[in-house]
């Protein structure tokens, strides 16, 4: 079956619209939406891009009547979907014109194997049993889980567990499909999937708006809309809108590397893919050389590159022979063997389930190892009480909301320091030092729930700050931030690793680790694949397509001329620099 | 570890309909409700031993042999606190153990152990989904049926969510196990309310992601799996039948009493 077949695309002129719609949330302060006005072409694929805030949940929820039926608020304006306006209608009386993918594949699962949860959504809306039992095998072979039919939702991977859910969706072959968000949560691999199953849904005449925080993924849209506090500020082709750098800056996207690297060489235009970013720079630079290890790669030290530690110390952490398999399981560590000296930034990336977080909780004792040694500070943690290893080691952890819940944003700071004694002096001494640290001095007073997603996080870093532990290990820690944020946050981070603390970041973000981190760690199967400098890790092209690692688009283009450059601006130094290198021989 | 109990094995129990599955529960829960004695609970016990022997669910029984042992252990004890009929045959302070108190006493915790077996079996052999087709069958409102389905669902994931909240907030020092029973209790605030945080704002998602399937649409959806009632479903539902009249007719007649001498 194909994702659609072309004779239901519907003959009405749009997919859906929205006419001056506007949505004030109840208790929100401001409009979420304002006037906003927008249309959707059949077999047409739309990306929505800003902001965390920007509205842009809130505008895939009016498609299919989230808003205002679930969620309260004033609503005003006009829904059509296939020429119908919706007035009335319930969330689940247009299940099957607007089908919605959400960020949390956790929470749109609902039964306990493959089958049935594809089969879910036609029962809701009464298909016939046959017509239900003819149509689950094709939702599944279209999205790439056929032969999972029996399988347990929850066994799968976070890829396969979206691609469940937007077959489940595909179901029911509604005309228009809303995916809000679809790969925040998932590692490269998963991202990859569900990305390569968004492309074969527009190929085969889908009605599609995807919503996502980074500009690369939407460069195969059709058309893209930028928000900005509830209102459209730039609406067009990707060419159009991507090309307007500090526009998308100035709304929080991440503007694509490859036209940052352009528009720094004074080319006008947009790259699509990095072959068209390669053949625009080629043209303007013909003497450029191709893959090789030139005379104008950029050193491996380069002081364009992040900042080197000072001096190599002595290691604050040593792990040897680490082993761990939980009872009866499969090893989860094989082998690890890892040193961390002092003021280090170390990044640590692979796949879900390569063993990162399992060696993080075993740093900080929370797991115990089945075979090997960790060493804190010359001592085997195994000697060391908590409180001795909370003030070497801090662990944030990927969700801040898995540890907030006091009352006041200087309570939450403070409750590690009190847990381990000290003195209330001494208690509201750090609270204020961490607070300045991650700039919520002035929020001490406020209630921690009602603070964004990246205020929070930067709370329970400051929270395990409180600590002062020489060593902080953060958890995947800009999962679910905007681009703005994320740029706070390792900001953040960076500032708290010159004042000397070591970092190891684990991450699935590939541009902070080559513009943050100093060194990096890949591991796969529990077992250590690769340890040592950024640019030597971004050098290894083989290794990263084997571990579905994708370097930033900037490192990959910088790939094409033997060069690599960790970012934009370097990449289009060492281009003007060495243009001229090349062109005078 | 695997969130559900249900072992595909494909054999006649997992293939019996899920009604009959869901009125073997009944009686299986109205025949131990009406005996006491542990001769009298002997047979359905047998007859659980033989029924995991052959749907092969002794790997969840093994998963929660501590449950049983600390059960009928517990049980016992207690009531030799509670029971205090028969002559004691050592005199140790606060317990009366006596020959009757002992077969009272194992006899309640073979009964609530056999509940938990017949619970265990039943989830062994029956997915979720059967379940609530079983239930909806009976008259229970597709949504209630619904709901519990969920809850098998939610239920590991808020295991999973506090698991990661106490391991937070031990790593920043907090001691769970300080002070008498009321102060810890009251100590698992920093984790009661991250939970609860995180319940509501799952509950929302789910909420939502089940609306924009249709859920709500009608009370009455369709099944996309039929469950005919075959032969074999009414052979299973006489025999039931059977099981829970006898053990009626035991208890009826006075057989299935602790007498004491």
């Amino acid at each position: 079956m194909k994702l659609r077949d072309s004779n239901e695309i519907t003959t009405a002129a749009s997919a859906a619209a929205i006419e001056d719609v506007s949505f004030k949330y109840a208790g929100g302060d401001r409009e979420a939406l304002r006037e906003v006005s927008f249309e959707l072409r059949p077999g047409e694929m739309v990306g929505i891009m800003g902001a965390s805030g920007a509205g842009k949940s809130t505008l895939a929820k009016c498609l299919n009547r989230i808003v205002p039926r679930f969620e309260d608020g004033e609503f005003r304006g006009v829904v059509r979907i296939g020429g119908r306006i919706l007035d009335g209608d319930r969330v689940c009386d247009v299940a099957s014109m607007v089908g919605m993918v959400f960020q949390d594949f956790e929470a749109q699962l609902f039964s306990t194997n493959v089958t049935h949860e594809v089969a879910f959504a036609m029962e809701q809306v009464g298909l016939p049993r046959a017509e239900i039992a003819a149509r689950i095998r094709p939702a599944l072979a279209d999205v790439g889980l056929a032969g999972f039919d029996d399988r347990d939702p929850t066994s799968l991977s976070g890829g396969e567990k979206q691609r469940l859910a937007i077959a489940s969706v595909l179901a029911l072959r509604p005309g228009v499909v809303v995916l809000d968000e679809p790969t925040s949560d998932l590692d490269p691999e998963g991202k990859t999937e569900v990305f390569a199953l968004i492309r074969r849904m527009r190929d085969q005449g889908l009605s599609l708006i995807v919503i996502e925080h980074e500009a690369e993924e939407l460069r195969s849209c059709d058309r893209i809309v930028l928000l900005r506090e509830g209102g459209i500020v730039a609406h067009g082709p990707p060419g159009e809108v991507m090309t307007r750098l500090d526009l998308l800056e100035e709304c929080g996207v991440h503007p694509p590397d490859m036209n940052r690297v352009i528009d720094l060489l004074g080319i006008e235009g947009h790259a699509a893919s990095v072959d068209e970013a390669e053949t625009m720079v080629r043209a303007r630079f013909p003497r450029l050389p191709a893959m090789l290890d030139g005379p104008g790669a950029i050193a491996r030290n380069s002081s364009s590159g992040p900042p080197a530690a000072a001096q190599p110390e002595p290691p604050l952490l040593r792990v040897e022979d680490l082993n761990f398999a939980y009872p009866f399981g499969p090893r989860v560590l094989d082998d690890v063997s890892i040193e961390i000296a002092a003021a280090e930034f170390l990044a640590i990336v692979g796949q879900n389930g390569s063993g990162k977080t399992t060696l993080a909780k075993q740093i900080v004792g929370l797991l115990a190892p089945t075979g090997g040694t960790i060493t804190i500070a010359g001592r085997d943690r195994k000697n060391l009480s908590p409180a001795e290893t909370a003030h070497e080691v801090g662990y944030v952890f990927q969700n801040p909301d898995h540890q907030i819940f006091a009352a006041t944003v200087a309570d939450e700071v403070a409750f590690g320091p009190r847990n381990f004694g000290l003195d209330s002096a001494e208690i509201a001494s750090r609270a204020e030092e961490v607070l300045c640290a991650v700039n919520l001095a002035g929020d001490r007073d406020r209630d921690p729930f009602l603070l964004s997603k990246g205020e929070r996080q930067r709370l329970a870093v400051a929270s395990v700050l409180a600590l002062r532990p020489r060593i902080l290990i953060l958890d995947e820690p800009t999962t679910g931030l905007d681009y703005r944020e994320q740029r706070r946050m390792m900001a953040l981070v960076g500032d708290l690793n010159r004042a000397g603390i070591a970092i190891v970041m684990i991450t699935h973000t590939p541009w902070l680790v080559a513009e943050y981190a100093r060194r990096v760690i890949l591991m796969r199967k529990g077992r250590v694949m690769f340890d040592g400098g950024v640019r030597e890790f971004f050098e290894r092209d083989e290794l990263l397509a084997n571990s579905s690692f994708h370097p930033p688009e900037a490192t990959k283009l910088g790939r094409r001329f033997g060069v690599t450059a960790l970012r934009p601006e370097e990449l289009a130094e060492w281009i003007n620099l060495n243009h001229g290198r090349f062109h005078n021989r | 570890m695997p969130i559900y109990l249900y072992i595909d094995r494909g054999t006649l129990v997992h293939r019996l309909n899920p009604t009959v599955k869901v009125f073997a529960l009944f009686i299986m829960f109205w025949s131990v409700y009406w005996v006491d004695h542990p001769l009298a609970l002997l047979p359905l016990g047998l007859l659980l031993v033989a029924l995991a022997q052959w749907t092969g669910s002794w790997p969840n029984f093994y998963r929660l042999r501590w449950l049983f042992i600390l059960l009928i252990f517990f049980t016992t004890l207690a009531w030799m606190v509670f029971y205090r009929k028969g002559p004691a045959l050592i005199n140790i302070p606060f317990l009366h153990l006596s020959r009757a108190a002992l077969v009272f006493g194992f006899g309640r915790g073979l009964k609530l152990a056999e509940l938990l077996a017949t619970s265990v079996l039943f989830l062994s052999t029956t997915k979720v989904e059967e379940f609530t087709a079983g239930l909806q069958r009976i008259g229970v409102p597709y949504r209630v049926g619904f709901a519990i389905t969920l809850s098998f669902r939610l239920v590991p994931l808020f295991i999973d969510s506090a698991l990661t909240v106490v391991q937070a907030q031990s790593l920043r020092g907090y001691d769970f196990n300080r002070g008498g029973p009321l102060e810890r209790v009251k100590r698992y605030v920093p984790v009661v309310i991250p939970v609860f945080m995180g319940a509501l704002r799952k509950a929302n998602n789910m909420a939502m992601a089940l609306e924009a399937r249709g859920f709500g649409i009608s009370a009455t959806p369709t099944s996309y799996i039929d469950y005919p009632m075959l032969p074999r479903d009414r052979i299973a539902f006489a025999a039931l039948i059977g099981l829970g009249t006898i053990y009626f007719l035991i208890y009826w007649f006075g057989y299935g009493a602790i007498s004491v001498k």
